[in-house]
């Protein structure tokens, strides 16, 4: 894995000869998903387990938008990422006051105030029935109803997400996110104002969230309840974990095992999580650094590079 | 030696029924090294502690470069150009060396411009000043290698380093020799000389031969109050210190 960039471009180019171009987008959507996690659970050791709260907010309201006002797509995506930022905002204020176990705990808690007013609110959510109806409008004469078109849109963001997280990680910032992770004492000595810190890596995760979630609502055409639940912000770590928390290509592999795998063993095998639940008890045992870790240890041989602690 | 920069006021540190800092009025002068000493417990770290805004304190003021600093948090202390060093290591360990000074220099630095998208080595100022303070404490060779491989020894060094890159004007040292061998400890003392002058330098030791060979001037700690201050002649003298220190001792 010498220029990691190189191998996610030849995967966009060919994971649709493989699966449906379908699966694919939800593959790479789902990475930019992971990529927001990762700053927080990766960079800054912040386990954030309500990150549905922000991907279901900015799909129900980029939704409701397309649907009923009928903006363009990429006013659409602008939209996600701005609800995805604010509710990330609001709810990672609350969060930062605290730490470990109690830090997840409301991350979650609150992830569960966001799906019961999903839930409840029927009128606009359609509650357990989703909101079907989302559409994806041409524009500048491009058809995105086409699955392939679509795709291609699709692996267009993912591609830019990719880069403008490298960017962000290896900025000041990602190198104090670091500093937060490995001695957040020392980081607040030094002179961070910690909790500003981590409320800042929570936007802009917040803000990726958004982004996968509005592409998610298009990508189906409906914003299925489940998209704001805990099983979603559950799903993103999980297969940030399996792929490698450790670095910034981790959650896109993560992805593409773990979307492939419910995809395609769904349909043949009903009890298939039992696979992704041996997955990750190998992870959690012998590969703390999930698939990258992995593969450095099985193939280079290399030493885990400096970024990456053992958690 | 040049006026006050950083004094107390009747400091006092409670937690609960156990005063730490009782009473504590105290005046460093500027460019000078000044040592805290005292037996453990008697409540030296606690002081520091105050001094760089860990917790505020019961009673009293604190006062720096004559502007009242009581209660300014410690990620703002650091910018007022205090900067300390912990008696227990505590570094970044997976950061390089490099980067550990690297992250304490732009925490203090002039600019947070591009602090989302510039890459890190675009900032020169900031990589020639923790390249400098690595420099300082004899580490430049290493400065790529994880924090979490080099040695206890040498860990202590960067702690100092990490202090050095925030370029402060006090250094409050907490204990840099601890846990050191006979060696390291020698080239700690000597680094800690190569800084005296260029630093007002606050030193907690309980190594009693090397206070009294790097200090300027000296205050004694006992059971969180002062006892005695002085030069280390007249420290060397009082038969307060003495008894003081050799009841710590039989304790």
């Amino acid at each position: 894995m010498k220029n990691p960039l190189l191998l996610v471009l030849i995967s966009i180019v060919l994971l649709p000869l493989a699966v449906r171009p379908a699966i694919a987008s939800e593959i790479w959507i789902f990475a930019i998903f992971g990529l927001g996690l990762n700053l927080l659970l990766g960079y800054t050791g912040l386990l954030s387990f309500g990150q549905g709260t922000f991907f279901g907010s900015a799909a129900y309201v980029a939704g409701w938008l397309l649907k009923y006002y009928g903006i363009n797509v990429f006013l659409a995506l602008g939209v996600g990422m701005g609800v995805g930022a604010l509710s990330a905002l609001a709810v990672g204020y609350l969060c930062v006051q605290r730490s470990g176990l109690y830090f997840i705990m409301l991350t979650f808690a609150l992830n569960q105030l966001f799906y019961f007013v999903a839930y409840q609110w029927t009128s606009v959510t359609g509650g357990e029935d989703g909101m079907p109806g989302v559409p994806r409008p041409a524009m500048l004469g491009i058809d995105f109803s086409s699955p392939l078109v679509y795709y291609a849109f699709v692996s267009a963001i993912f591609l830019l997400s990719l880069l403008l997280m490298k960017r962000i990680v290896e900025s000041p910032l990602g190198k104090i996110l670091v500093a937060i992770r490995e001695n957040e004492v020392r980081a607040g000595a030094v002179g961070f104002h910690v909790p500003r810190f981590k409320l800042l890596a929570f936007v802009i995760g917040g803000a990726f969230s958004g982004l996968a979630g509005v592409l998610y609502a298009m990508l189906f055409g409906i914003v299925p309840l489940e998209s704001i639940s805990f099983v979603t912000s559950g799903n993103v770590v999980f297969a940030t974990l399996i792929g490698g928390s450790g670095s910034l290509y981790g959650p896109i592999i993560g992805s593409v095992v773990f979307i492939w795998l419910s995809e395609s063993m769904s349909n043949v095998w009903a009890r298939w999580p039992l696979l992704l639940g041996v997955a990750f008890v190998i992870v959690v045992l012998f590969f703390r650094g999930g698939v990258v870790e992995a593969w450095d240890r099985l193939f280079s041989r290399r030493k885990i590079s400096p970024s990456r602690s053992a958690h | 030696m040049g006026q006050a920069l950083l004094q107390t006021q009747n400091l006092t540190k409670s937690f609960g029924a156990l005063t730490a800092v009782n009473d504590v009025t105290l005046s460093i002068a500027e460019g000078s090294l000044h040592s805290i000493i005292g037996p453990n417990g008697a409540g030296k770290t606690t002081l520091f502690n105050l001094l760089t805004g860990t917790f505020p304190p019961t009673s009293g003021r604190i006062v720096f470069d004559q502007k009242e600093i009581t209660g300014t948090p410690a990620h703002r202390v650091a910018h007022l150009g205090l900067a300390r060093s912990y008696q227990r290591t505590t570094v970044f360990p997976a950061l390089s060396l490099l980067d550990n000074a690297w992250v304490a220099a732009f925490a203090t630095g002039k600019s947070w411009d591009g602090l989302l998208f510039k890459k890190s080595s675009s900032y020169p100022e900031i990589q020639e000043r923790s390249l400098h303070a690595l420099r300082d404490v004899g580490l430049e060779s290493k400065a790529n290698q994880p924090a979490r491989e080099i040695s206890h020894g040498e860990q202590r060094q960067l702690e100092l380093a990490l202090a050095l890159a925030a370029a402060p004007r006090v250094l409050l040292l907490d204990e840099p020799a601890a846990g050191l061998s006979p060696e390291e400890t020698r080239r700690m003392v000597a680094l800690v000389r190569a800084l005296k002058g260029r630093y007002t330098i606050v030193l907690i030791e309980h190594k009693i031969d090397i206070i009294m060979s790097v200090s300027d001037r000296i205050s004694v700690m006992h059971f969180g109050s002062l006892i005695a201050e002085g030069t280390p002649g007249e420290i060397q003298r009082n038969p307060e210190v003495r008894r003081a220190y050799l009841g710590g001792v039989a304790a």
